[in-house]
């Protein structure tokens, strides 16, 4: 997060769109390329997908009312 | 023809209409149930609710079993559900639509966590640990319930995407369609809401004593 070697705010600015796989190509190739040199880059695009998955994660352990399904077919059943 | 002799066939027509139901009703019921608990999830989050989620989800079901022979069997019927149930959530949003309110927020920037992180050891450097340590400190603590009431906290617009990104796993595109909003929109969003979760969830860590011991300002 401090101030480092030139490029790194640059690559910083495309950390979301990059996680998201949403750059192009060329600008994944761009940010790969300074990923591969900077270590510290590197280190905190990783820290930021853990950061994520982990949101993921938690997000999806699924707890349905036992009895939905239940409840839902005895509404279809009266359609 | 006498009313004797049409008898038998309006009951055999009668008795294969019935058959045909139960047939459509259980496939789809089939096809409902491996996607009921993530729908369930995103209903939750949507609506921030169990009651109107399970409403949500319900209503979904019923719009999406008199729609079953528009759907094309062998495609992704999950992503069909969504549809119907995304398309149920915005109506219901549009009828009460008096409660939303423009929501002044901050500008948080991105990688929120690391930022904060990074001041606390950059504080402490006795304490020998790297911004990283300490944000997967926090990641290991971090209870389900908290993670959900960090998205609960968002605003509804940035709830919308967020919930749609974490728990659907859909590009941006997809997002877009799914809130007939455009990508850009989406991407802005989804980034600010980013944000904000993670100031949130940053607070939540503070608050609750998450964050590792040495990486407390001394």
């Amino acid at each position: 997060m401090n101030k480092r070697a030139k490029g790194c705010a640059e690559t910083l600015k495309h950390l979301d769109d990059y996680l998201d796989r949403e750059l192009s190509p060329k600008e994944i190739a761009e940010v790969e390329a300074h990923l591969a040199e900077c270590s510290d880059c590197h280190d905190e695009f990783s820290v930021e997908r853990e950061l994520l998955d982990c949101v993921r994660e938690k997000l999806r352990h699924l707890r349905v009312p036992g009895d939905l399904m239940k409840r839902i077919a005895a509404r279809i059943a009266e359609e | 023809m006498s009313a004797l002799a049409v008898a038998p066939a309006d009951r055999h027509a009668e008795l294969w209409t019935m058959n045909v139901r139960r047939d459509d009703r259980a496939e789809f019921e089939r096809e409902l149930a491996p996607h009921l608990a993530r729908a369930y999830a995103t209903a939750m989050r949507l609506t921030r609710n169990p009651a109107d989620a399970e409403d949500l989800v319900q209503d979904a079901a019923l719009l999406a079993y008199r729609g079953f022979k528009t759907y094309e069997r062998g495609t992704n019927f999950g992503a069909w559900f969504l549809r119907i149930l995304m398309n149920s959530f915005l109506s219901a949003r549009r009828k009460h639509r008096a409660e939303d309110h423009a929501v002044a927020l901050d500008d948080v920037p991105n990688a929120y966590i690391q930022r904060r992180a990074h001041e606390l050891v950059t504080a402490a450097p006795e304490a020998a640990l790297t911004s990283g340590d300490v944000v997967r400190g926090v990641i290991a603590k971090l209870e389900t319930e908290q993670v959900e009431a960090a998205i609960d906290a968002l605003p509804d617009e940035f709830r919308a995407v967020a919930t749609l990104y974490f728990l659907q796993d859909l590009p941006y595109k997809e997002i877009a369609e799914l809130l007939r909003i455009p990508v850009g929109t989406v991407r802005s969003r989804l980034h600010r809401g980013r944000a904000l979760l993670q100031r949130r969830l940053w607070e939540i860590a503070m608050d609750e004593g998450l964050v590792p011991a040495a990486g407390k300002r001394p």
